[in-house]
């Protein structure tokens, strides 16, 4: 009960930002939602099932690519939903055989296919003589902040009907035991596939935002490695077991980045490294693991 | 068409395969002896690199006595690596699965941080140097002395290390445990020395790559991931933990990668290159040489 006051204190919170805040403020309020939207959506495939993504960044890159070819020829929402349903359909492709590969091999996988997905789209813009792009007549960021909310609110909630749903259950059961699961009846492949097909759907649309409010479009940017790294740190800093890990995780490499990453990126991603490994080592549930143990709800 | 045929790009390709197959056998010796996957790999290449810029342009020092020091110090930073993070880990047992898992994000720390703490002192401009550079012909073949170097330090090196694992008995005791860990220890190899020592070689021997790629290009803070993920591609292609055939599929990637730039254009490259490696662990995860499946 707390826990969902506490949760509806933020969103009232988020969802009041722009009438009390300036512009600057309203970025770093879209930054933090996007995270939220990104991390929450990488746990339901990386958190629920064990196969670590370190390439969600190419659900994103796809998402704004896809935008900034429809914009202007589509109403600002289709793109978004379109944006989202180009991510999710490529995941569903791409799960399949990727999903047979385990453990370690998944995830120097998923960040092969994310470069490999950059590299693509760079030349593909060669052939179409484009090498970036600029977006003219965006919508204002007041817009794009009220979606951005939509969509972390969804992922959020996503999470937590997952975790519920005797889906989510599989997934569980299929993370600690893979043949255990298969032979008491997980239809392990398909949960397997629509967990990673859901955890791209958001991040798709998150893609589409981000692109109109960055107003330009250059691919080695858009798919930079970068994001996928902050999403797992994100996840195994703040913790990945219930949906307030991601929720800590994003707001507090928000707060380090507002701090350090105007002055000193390098510096940042060094922290990035550092608490990573110190997570992994010493606390692998994360910040949410080490708040004091509350009554479990399911 | 003619291009293709020429000795230009058989030579070029086999100096590309030479340092690609010294950077695997490092990957692949640490990996077999101790099972984890080190995608830090490349930023050995990178540490070595500059090692080797540093000795020669402040020192005056040839690269080639700079790759001792390259190596020297890579060594000493497996071990710091060993004994700080992964020795108390890999002994325990539950610890130990847990590691296994999680050793992937452990390495990528490290990398992101080695890269970071690099850019931030000598700055990511990338920086090269002028060593040997004279040009010599051989047939239609033009080389630069450089290349030459390198592709010979290369294949010494190679089988320098394969020669250890076949007649040392210390390379026999690592050879042992990339094959057998249990019965290895069992007949009395000291694991813990022998993965100690696996792990210097291989750190080593990615550091004197880098020392011999840094005579031929410009080096940067952010060059080694391409070499992972090559090292990557090349001890898949040549089975797991199976040194020879890594040796034999460092060559092949490195044909592949030249000839493939060749007959298309050099924006290609890195499609080539992460397009091999996708579709290698999507298809043929056992290595098209056979040798051990990957985990599936």
């Amino acid at each position: 009960m707390r826990g969902a006051l506490a949760l509806a204190a933020l969103a009232l919170a988020a969802a009041a930002l722009p009438a009390v805040a300036g512009d600057y403020h309203v970025g770093v309020g879209l930054g933090l939602l996007m995270y939220v939207a990104l991390t929450q959506s990488w746990t339901v495939l990386s958190g629920m099932t064990g196969y670590v993504s370190l390439g969600h960044v190419v659900f994103y890159g796809l998402g704004a690519y896809v935008a900034v070819l429809l914009w202007g020829e589509a109403p600002l929402a289709a793109i978004v939903a379109l944006a989202a349903l180009a991510a999710f359909a490529f995941a569903a492709l791409i799960g399949l055989p990727a999903l047979r590969v385990r453990g370690p091999y998944f995830v120097i996988l998923t960040f092969g296919l994310a470069e490999l997905a950059k590299y693509v789209v760079i030349v593909v813009e060669g052939w179409l003589g484009k090498f970036s792009r600029v977006i003219f007549g965006a919508p204002d960021i007041e817009t794009l902040y009220y979606i951005m909310f939509g969509l972390a609110a969804a992922a959020t909630l996503m999470t937590f009907l997952v975790r519920r749903s005797r889906f989510g259950r599989g997934l569980l059961a299929l993370r600690e035991n893979e043949e255990a699961a298969e032979t008491v009846g997980v239809p392990t492949v398909r949960f397997k596939l629509l967990a990673y097909a859901l955890s791209a759907l958001i991040p798709g649309a998150v893609g589409s935002v981000m692109v109109l409010r960055q107003t330009y479009f250059e691919p080695a940017q858009i798919f930079d490695p970068v994001v996928s790294f902050t999403i797992v740190t994100m996840a195994v800093v703040g913790g990945s077991e219930d949906m307030k890990g991601p929720l800590l995780g994003a707001a507090g490499f928000v707060l380090l980045s507002e701090l350090l990453w105007a002055n000193a990126p390098q510096l940042y991603m060094v922290l990035l490294g550092l608490l990573l490994i110190v997570f992994v080592l010493f606390a692998p549930q994360g910040l949410s693991g080490l708040l004091p143990a509350r009554r479990r709800t399911p | 068409m003619d291009a293709l045929l020429s000795g230009q790009l058989l030579v070029a390709a086999l100096v590309t395969g030479a340092l690609y197959a010294l950077t695997a056998l490092g990957l692949n010796l640490v990996y077999g002896t101790m099972r984890l996957l080190n995608v830090a790999h490349g930023d050995l290449v990178m540490i070595g690199a500059y090692v080797a810029f540093w000795a020669f342009t402040l020192l005056a020092l040839s690269p080639l006595l700079g790759l001792a020091a390259a190596a020297a110090l890579a060594a000493l930073f497996g071990l710091a690596l060993y004994h700080g993070l992964f020795r108390r880990l890999l002994a325990g047992g539950k610890a130990a699965q847990r590691l296994e898992a999680n050793s992937l994000l452990l390495f990528f720390g490290v990398s992101v941080i080695v890269q970071n703490l690099m850019a931030l002192q000598f700055t990511a401009t990338p920086r090269g140097y002028q060593y040997l550079d004279t040009v010599y012909r051989w047939g239609n073949a033009a080389i630069t002395g450089n290349r030459v170097a390198a592709f010979a330090v290369a294949v010494i090196l190679c089988g320098g290390v394969l020669a250890f694992l076949r007649f040392h008995v210390t390379g026999l005791a690592i050879k042992a445990l990339i094959q057998r860990r249990d019965a290895a220890a069992v007949v009395g190899v000291n694991v813990e020395r022998v993965q100690q020592l696996a792990l210097c070689l291989g750190f080593a021997s990615a550091a004197v790559a880098g020392a011999l790629v840094s005579m031929t290009e410009q080096i940067s803070p952010f060059m080694g991931f391409p070499f992972t993920i090559a090292a990557f591609v090349v001890i898949i292609l040549g089975g797991l933990g199976n040194v020879t055939g890594g040796i034999a599929a460092g060559l092949l990637l490195g044909v592949l990668e030249t000839y493939g730039v060749a007959l298309t254009s050099s924006a290609y490259r890195s499609i080539l290159v992460y397009g091999v490696f996708v579709l290698i662990l999507l298809l043929r995860p056992q290595g098209l040489l056979g040798g051990r499946r990957i985990v599936r």
